[in-house]
């Protein structure tokens, strides 16, 4: 019982990751600040609905499934974020800046 | 007019279309044809009839057996399509391809396909050999195989990628999958039963369940090596450039 509700919680914030970063995603204006919350989706989302599972799951074999699964997720999209951030910064893709310091010229 | 004649002919597909919607059987009847024919066969019996724990493999590999080899007929027509419109590189030449792209792939991108492509490979490969008992098998795994080799042929390019699995270890394999439903189809002719049938009736009254097993696994084994190879073709012939580029010592 008390392993189905710690599963839960865990299940629920990564839930929960999940869907700020989708709003993230959808809300945040240009590519770099979209890539923040995006990439925390797989990190932090996938990652605690994994640990979740794990908890639920108990002792087992399945649990060294769960482990590779972290493991390369986090490697691949942590590499994801990076290629694509560096390649969006070296072909100096526009960044997006406050209205008022735009007048300026300033960024913000 | 064009305008109104699309609309009318867009109104009488609805029409159409929800005339055939309401003539639809109720969902959940039990008297529905996809409750009523075969598939009560298949769930009920599929696991002594074709020794599979798997029923999906089961019903893929042994009772429509016929309909799987067209499908991978199929996958292997494509190919040869593709090969016919774009031509297959030369024997003995290295081709290359020019890479337009402003940024170069990272250390670290280069580090990391490096270290995954071993693994994914080894994913595809259990993908493949459990397709009987867990979800999985050929098509997946050569799925994922033809994935492995994208990732690795945008990163380091088709010199290095050709260089690994070179055309005289493509051509033979690409048709595997057609080839071991074919030998397997033909064993089960000399053994005295029907094409493709996994019963041998002049061998044995019924066949040893471990080697229907084993003759499934050889089916799944070549649609997997077979879609694999595929893939890597069709990613060569669409990647490759005509000026060859002298390798980079």
């Amino acid at each position: 019982m008390a392993k189905d509700i710690v599963a839960g919680i865990f299940c629920c914030v990564g839930t929960l990751f999940f869907i700020i970063g989708t709003t993230g995603l959808l809300r945040m204006p240009d590519l770099f600040t979209r890539l923040h919350p995006s990439t925390k989706c797989d990190t932090l989302g996938a990652c605690s609905v994994i640990v979740g599972m794990a908890v639920h799951n108990g002792w087992s074999w399945d649990l060294l499934k769960l482990a590779f699964i972290v493991c390369f997720l986090l490697l691949s999209s942590a590499t994801c974020g990076h290629a694509i951030g560096r390649s969006a910064l070296r072909r100096n893709i526009p960044y997006w800046k406050k209205k008022e310091a735009n007048e300026d010229g300033h960024g913000a | 007019m064009k305008k109104v004649a699309a609309l009318l002919f867009i109104s009488a597909l609805a029409v159409l279309l929800l005339y055939v919607v309401a003539s639809m059987p109720p969902m959940g009847d039990p008297d529905n044809p996809t409750a009523t024919h075969v598939i009560p066969r298949y769930l009920e019996r599929a696991e002594e009839e074709t020794h599979t724990v798997n029923v999906v493999t089961g019903v893929i590999l042994n009772y429509r057996g016929y309909d799987t080899m067209g499908e991978v007929t199929v996958i292997f027509c494509a190919l040869a399509a593709v090969l016919a419109v774009l031509g297959r590189e030369r024997r003995g030449v290295i081709h290359g391809f020019v890479d337009r792209s402003e940024v170069p792939a990272s250390v670290i991108v280069k580090t990391m396909v490096r270290f995954m492509v071993p693994f994914i490979i080894l994913f595809s490969v259990y993908t493949i050999l459990h397709g009987e008992t867990s979800p999985g098998g050929g098509f997946q795994g050569g799925a994922v195989i033809g994935g492995s080799m994208i990732i690795f042929t945008t990163i380091f390019g088709l010199y290095e990628s050709s260089r690994r699995i070179p055309l005289k270890v493509r051509a033979p394999l690409e048709g595997a999958a057609v080839m071991g439903f074919f030998l397997v189809g033909s064993l089960g002719l000399v053994g005295g039963g029907n094409f493709l049938t996994y019963a041998w009736p002049r061998v044995a009254q019924g066949l040893h369940p471990s080697l229907v097993v084993w003759l499934t696994v050889l089916v799944e084994v070549g649609i997997g090596l077979g879609g694999a190879m595929v893939l890597t073709s069709i990613l060569f012939a669409m990647i490759r450039e005509e000026e060859e580029i002298a390798p980079a010592s």
